[in-house]
């Protein structure tokens, strides 16, 4: 495909083979750089789509465009991150995004980040200016006559935002989403000024589940209950929400509370016997160790 | 084990302080408007020089002049900050939620078998929580709700860290659960999707109302198959991004919708065609269709031609101009719009702008995948018997063609300059 032949080419791996190559030489380092150079690949391959005309990797030419306030003003940065954005003012998907793309740029305000829009000269200028007002966006609003900068892009959606980094490399493309739609955007600013890892911004863009309970959950929650009971020196209950929190989830931490319950009733047998089961699960778990050293002291 | 009847009213119980962030009353105010205005005495002020109480007066009236103004900006700021305030404590995340739940939290009656029960309430351990141990007088509880929660429950410290998280989690825990027994699982104050809906109005509405139903509301565990009722990465308290949700039950052969329909099994479809429609590409179905019911077919979000064949009418294509460019359909000719054009005659017009029997998407797209670039399909269905026939659409560099199926072979191509010299080629030499 065009687009990943444009992106090895930017990413750097052939010269990396050709440098592992000539020196026959698999470092940890070197490892660790393909790994990272593999990831970044397969964050680009999360966004499956670019513009029609400029796939990803490719260095945008700056050109500059009327602007809605006054003069003229360029499209990017040639020195900095630039953010632009397509809208199409009055389309539903057009308005959410301009106000989220509003809250987006305060959060970057003082870093290094180029913004504006873009808006086709079909749409009057009452219209955008109301929106732009509206959402409280504070960028130059650039006006494409004939929709030219639309067709050199090959631009087919609204809304949709391109960001290139510090030598106008197109390094994300991201049309609206209905969720977490400001949050991607964050993340691939974010990674364009190299704020973030890689991992980091994968993570965001496919974010970590959030399931509910759990057994070592349930089982935490019982053992904190029988740590307040403990200290209440209500050892029956205590003791019998340790034995639930085993039941849920054995941990090194229930054992060796269960071993400090038992040696402050005076059972030393079965409290060591407990704090070495703890030890066995985490033989760094502090409260076992200092458990067991005072067990073994007070043996005859 | 009772204990007269308790509400989560700031009101009632001391352990609620945390309810309200900031709450000033008017008096408290005024207090502090006249506390700073208040002249300055001194108690020899009769034994001092002339010239000194001048001095004194002068600096009394400059303080008066001073505190006057801070009393006044202090008064405009209460009167314009206060309520945008008060109004952003109430803003959250998704649907607003303008009061917070007023739960009967009294143990259920002896009599009654409750179907989940609260550890310490269990155990007997009332001063857990409480000021006393005894379960006819337990007293106010100990500290703020969420703080004596987060006690025992300090895991979730961690999940409430997570991106989206709930108002009416991070407010009060006991607005849906009862901290000492309840007759629904998880402590809950009343039956879960109840519970849910009964802040989320527009949600119970929307439910109530819509004509296509989402089964995925009615089955298993309701409103928590997709939301985490606590906190989640995702917005709107997903779980997961809403594809990886969907293909829970949307990635198994022979499920059926709410009509008894079986639908696609959108894992083959998708593993099976590799050009991805962009809001599958983002994991966005919510891009497309409302999981919540609608009123249009497939749950989509707005209006889409159903047929293969209708007449233009952009009302139609709500959906799809949601995102793409109506013009597209609209002019006649191009040069930047669209590639699918033969020069500058825009071909998406030319099929889909007709009064009678206009192509509509479907006819040449597929919604969700296909083999080839711009999800085209391989082929349109012909008849009733389900016969497939091939479109034969072939890409080139400069346009495309598709064979003998609608219409016969015809070929386009997007550059102006290799339009003007196919022509020259194919017209005859003109002899003088």
């Amino acid at each position: 495909m065009k687009i990943f032949g444009s992106l090895r080419k930017c990413s750097g791996v052939s010269a990396e083979r050709r440098h592992l190559k000539s020196n026959g030489l698999l470092s940890l380092g070197r490892i660790r750089r393909l790994v990272h150079l593999a990831a970044g690949m397969a964050l680009w391959s999360l966004s499956a789509f670019a513009f029609a005309n400029v796939p990803l990797g490719t260095v945008v030419e700056n050109v500059s465009l009327p602007s809605l306030a006054a003069g003229r003003q360029n499209l990017l940065s040639d020195t900095n991150v630039s953010v632009f954005i397509f809208l199409k003012p009055g389309l539903e998907h057009s308005n959410q995004a301009t106000v989220q793309i509003a809250e987006c740029q305060k959060e970057f305000a003082g870093k290094p980040v180029h913004w504006c829009a873009i808006v086709s000269d079909r749409i009057p200028t009452t219209e955008v200016e109301a929106e732009v007002r509206a959402a409280g966006l504070s960028m130059p609003v650039l006006i494409d006559q004939g929709d030219a900068l639309y067709g050199k892009f090959g631009v087919v959606l609204h809304p949709v935002v391109g960001i290139t980094d510090e030598n106008r490399r197109l390094v994300a493309y991201q049309p609206f989403a209905k969720v977490n739609y400001a949050a991607v955007i964050r993340a691939q600013i974010h990674h364009a000024l190299k704020d973030i890892t890689d991992e980091e911004l994968a993570e965001a863009l496919n974010p970590p589940a959030a399931i509910l309970g759990g057994k070592a959950s349930v089982a935490h929650r019982y053992l904190r209950l029988a740590e307040k009971q403990f200290q209440s020196t209500n050892y029956v209950q205590a003791l019998s929400n340790i034995q639930k929190s085993l039941d849920q989830n054995p941990t090194a931490a229930a054992l060796s509370l269960r071993g400090r319950f038992l040696a402050a009733q005076g059972n030393r047998l079965d409290a060591a016997a407990a704090f070495e089961a703890a030890l066995k699960l985490d033989p760094q778990d502090p409260a076992a160790l200092e458990g067991i050293k005072t067990c073994n002291s007070a043996r005859p | 084990m009772k204990h007269g009847p308790q509400t989560n009213s700031a009101k009632n119980c001391p352990g609620f302080s945390n309810f309200r962030l900031v709450e000033f009353s008017n008096r408290d105010i005024l207090i502090a408007i006249l506390a700073m205005i208040r002249p300055v005495t001194t108690e020899n002020s009769a034994s001092q020089p002339a010239t000194s109480r001048v001095a004194d007066r002068k600096t009394t009236f400059n303080r008066l002049c001073w505190c006057g103004a801070a009393g006044l900006i202090l008064l405009a700021g209460v009167v314009f900050y206060y309520p945008a305030a008060a109004a952003d404590a109430d803003k959250s995340e998704g649907p607003p939620v303008p009061k917070m739940r007023q739960s009967d939290l009294t143990p259920i009656p002896e009599a009654e078998k409750p179907v989940s029960a609260h550890s310490p309430y269990l155990d007997g351990d009332c001063s857990l929580c409480h000021q006393n141990k005894d379960p006819k007088n337990p007293g106010a509880i100990i500290k703020p709700v969420n703080e004596l929660c987060l006690d025992c429950h300090d895991d979730f410290a961690k999940v409430m860290a997570r991106k989206s998280t709930h108002v009416a989690a991070r407010v009060n825990c006991v607005s849906c659960h009862n901290p000492h027994n309840a007759r629904q699982p998880k402590l809950l104050v009343m039956e879960s999707e109840a519970l849910c809906l009964s802040c989320h109005t527009a949600i119970s509405n929307l439910v109530a109302t819509a004509t296509v139903k989402h089964d995925a509301l009615s089955m298993d565990g309701k409103c928590v198959n997709c939301h985490n009722p606590h906190a989640a990465n995702v917005e709107h308290l997903l779980t997961r991004l809403p594809y990886d949700l969907c293909v829970g039950c949307h990635g198994k052969d022979g499920v059926k919708d709410h009509d008894g329909k079986v639908l696609t099994n959108m894992k083959t479809l998708l593993a099976e065609n590799s050009e991805h429609h962009g809001p599958v590409s983002d994991k966005d179905c919510s891009a497309c269709h409302t999981p919540h019911g609608g009123n249009n077919f497939r749950l989509l979000i707005k209006a889409y031609p159903a047929e293969f064949y209708s007449a233009y009418d952009p009302k139609l294509y709500a959906l799809c101009f949601d995102c793409h460019e109506e013009s597209i359909i609209k002019d006649p000719k191009t040069t930047t719009l669209t590639k699918f054009r033969n020069g500058d005659e825009n071909l998406h017009y030319v099929h889909v702008n007709k009064d009678e029997r206009g192509r509509t998407c479907r006819a040449c797209h597929e919604v969700h995948a296909a083999r080839q670039k711009h999800q085209i399909r391989d082929a349109v269905p012909y008849g009733h018997s389900g016969y497939m026939l091939k479109i034969n659409f072939t890409q080139t560099a400069t346009g495309g063609s598709c064979a003998r199926t609608c219409h016969v072979t015809r070929s386009y191509t997007n550059s102006v300059t290799a339009l003007v010299s196919q022509k020259t080629a194919a017209e005859p030499p003109k002899t003088n």
